[in-house]
């Protein structure tokens, strides 16, 4: 039955393919535009059949750290929020990464600064990819640009967050959390026995077997020559990251002369964005950053020699725009297009303003 | 006689549902302080995040909407940056109580001339209809559509447990209640706690049910008043009686039980025992509490910080830079 067809939001797409992806726990709380994670959990009542957990926290801050706890003991666990509460979240995210502990967390971004709006914003790139808490960090972020892909990354996330010992982060936004399409979810997996988790987790705190070395989970060294040792051992697993898990998605790129750079639902509103102006027959593509970080550094590089110039699309004031420019080294003119506070371009707008920057 | 009027206080449209309790107590708000007689400009309504929370907007004082939970913190540094301002905090149940929690508590130990006002519906309004840390265990809502498992916050015990000094309640429907409570708490000096029933008219409609209405509340909640005996009921049949270590209630007239009998309210009692029971009472055996139920004189933070200020000045051996450097011991180079 897993080959189904469904239509749902992508907020209940990241629910549904939790508990099919072995998913041991889910600390949520409630927060305009991504409500329906945690509300569609506790209607499946997962605890029932693969057990699950889910349990609404007291607090975005709360929540986080039940994570840590969580994955202290070597369990797939995850939480969700939207911009305020994921700010909320910040010190344990470092927390976690310094512990060097896997975990899955998921942004349906809104638009901010502060409190700012329930409608969709992607201004969340900086705080996601550049650190957002303290200390030299980083977390492996997808960019879903479809509900096919919030329930894929859930498994990936997880995945990717296990093999390196680092917390995962899907940063979606309002609209691809709220918009309702077709997808296929996971196939059901077990959640690993205990005895799976020993031998996958030596530093878990599992509790057995007898003779199992105590192990103490921190990201606290007072010694700055071991401290060191431990950052640049983080440092190592992120290069590693960096060779091994780039991920992005090329929309008519062979014979593009102009590209646009996008991600999530932005993305989406460049492809019909492409598709309209090479009925004008304007050569451009789109190069769509699948993981935030690691970035697609080095295609991007190689495009530059490719293409005239380049359009950075994101629903903010400019952040993603950054990393292009960084990528492309001034090889070629990169500007960037956004709107803010919650308001969604069209793809006439798109192609408009790739007409009076980049043209 | 003040010189404002409720007209005064009002700004703007407010945007909540018809019928919503944000409303009654809007009105009520703004009738209080224009009895206070404090100006508007004197005045900052500072909130966190919810439905309610946006009520600084109506309100033509100065005001703050600012983060979930920690409207209490922000009052906080807004009266101790400016002692000269009536500080009222608003927050609901989930702003005050559950990531505010931590900021509700030491608001009241710490003992800050602050106004805190909990709006208490018993759900997550906005994020449209999740279980709240009031909502009564088993309560069926979205994010616990088999009932919750978990038991609620009594606001009173929170306070009470944080060695606050003033304690009210009043319903939401209830404006002459609600005023009441409200001057008194302005009256008070320090941390003032009023919780205000009201009701979720969408997302959890009835839940003070047995005392929204005046016909509710003539039978199932007492009115105290500090100072006179604690009787109610319709026809004030009905008294509370100490017995044992807990209270209970008697019927006037009934096994020689005279008005005599019935215990006097005290809402300056240091010792908040007697207090909390009267807090903590609910139907269907006893009536819900209503009005001021502690109202104890307590020095406020403030006023602590300024005595100590005073006594460390007068202690102080040194009045110029001069004789603050010959504070310590000195050594003559030579």
């Amino acid at each position: 039955m897993s080959e189904e067809i469904k239509l749902m939001k992508g907020n209940e797409a990241i629910a549904h393919a939790a508990i099919r992806c072995g998913c041991d726990g889910y600390f949520g709380y409630p927060i305009t535009p991504q409500s329906e994670v945690l509300e569609t959990l506790t209607e499946v009542e997962p605890w029932k059949t693969t057990g699950m957990n889910v349990l609404q926290a007291e607090s975005e801050v709360a929540a986080i750290n039940m994570v840590y706890g969580g994955a202290g003991t070597g369990k797939k666990v995850m939480t969700s929020s939207s911009s305020p509460g994921v700010s909320l979240k910040q010190e344990g995210i470092s927390y976690l990464a310094g512990a060097e502990l896997p975990a899955l967390i998921v942004n349906v971004m809104r638009g901010g600064p502060g409190l700012g709006t329930i409608q969709p914003s992607q201004a969340d790139y900086f705080q996601t990819v550049k650190g957002g808490g303290h200390g030299d960090y980083k977390l492996i972020a997808l960019a879903p640009a479809s509900v096919q892909e919030m329930a894929d990354f859930v498994g990936l996330g997880f995945d990717l967050a296990f093999k390196y010992r680092n917390p995962a982060i899907i940063l979606a936004d309002g609209v691809i959390g709220q918009m309702m399409e077709k997808v296929v979810l996971p196939p059901f997996k077990p959640r690993r026995t205990d005895e799976e988790i020993v031998k996958e987790c030596p530093w878990a705190a599992v509790g057995k077997p007898k003779n199992r070395k105590c192990n103490i989970i921190t990201s606290l060294e007072l010694d700055p020559a071991v401290m060191e040792k431990k950052n640049l051992h983080l440092q190592e697993k992120y290069r590693e990251i960096e060779a091994n898990e780039v991920r992005y998605e090329e929309i008519q790129c062979k014979d593009a002369e102009y590209l646009l750079v996008a991600f999530g639902s932005s993305a989406r509103i460049c492809q019909k964005a492409v598709e309209m102006a090479r009925a004008e027959g304007i050569k451009v593509g789109l190069l769509r950053p699948i993981t935030l970080w690691p970035f697609p550094s080095k295609v991007l590089n190689q495009f530059a020699n490719q293409v005239k110039s380049m359009l950075c699309v994101e629903l903010n004031a400019g952040q993603m725009v950054e990393d292009v420019r960084l990528a492309v080294n001034g090889k070629v003119k990169v500007e960037h297009f956004g709107r803010l506070g919650g308001i969604v371009y069209t793809p006439d707008e798109i192609i408009e303003a790739m007409k009076a920057k980049i043209m | 006689m003040s010189e404002y009027t409720a007209k005064d206080f009002k700004k703007g449209q407010p945007r909540w549902c018809p019928g919503c309790g944000d409303h009654f107590f809007l009105a009520s708000l703004q009738k209080a302080m224009a009895e206070i007689g404090i100006a508007p400009y004197d005045t900052a309504v500072i909130s966190g995040i919810g439905c309610s929370s946006r009520l600084p907007h109506y309100m033509a004082t100065y005001g703050m909407n600012t983060i979930h939970g920690r409207a209490a913190a922000i009052a906080t540094g807004c009266k101790i940056a400016n002692p000269n301002l009536t500080v009222w905090q608003v927050s609901g149940d989930g702003d005050g109580l559950a990531i505010g929690g931590n900021h509700f508590i030491h608001t009241n130990r710490r003992n800050i001339d602050l106004n805190m006002i909990l709006l208490n519906n018993r759900i997550y309004g906005l994020t449209k209809g999740q279980y709240s840390p009031t909502s009564p265990r088993g309560f069926v809502s979205k994010s616990s559509p088999y009932g919750t498992v978990e038991d609620p916050f009594r606001p009173a015990e929170l306070c009470f447990g944080a060695r606050g000094h003033f304690f009210a309640r009043a319903v939401a429907t209830d404006a002459p209640g609600t005023i009441e409570i409200l001057k008194a708490a302005q009256a008070h000096k320090g941390a003032s706690v009023c919780e205000i029933l009201q009701n979720c008219i969408i997302f959890n409609n009835g839940t003070h049910e047995s005392v929204h209405t005046p016909e509710g509340r003539a039978k199932n909640a007492i009115y105290l008043e500090h100072g006179k005996p604690m009787i109610f009921g319709e026809n004030k049949e009905f008294g509370l009686v100490q017995e044992g270590f807990g209270l209970k209630v008697a019927k006037i007239g009934e096994n020689g039980i005279t008005e005599k009998d019935i215990l006097v309210h005290d809402a300056h009692c240091e010792d908040n025992t007697l207090q909390l029971k009267l807090a903590l009472m609910e139907g269907p055996d006893f009536p819900i509490a209503l009005g001021v139920i502690r109202d104890v004189e307590a020095p406020t933070y403030n006023d602590a910080i300024e005595e100590q200020i005073k006594d460390v000045k007068s202690k102080k051996t040194y009045h110029n830079f001069q004789e603050l450097l010959m504070t310590n011991d000195t050594w003559e180079v030579k």
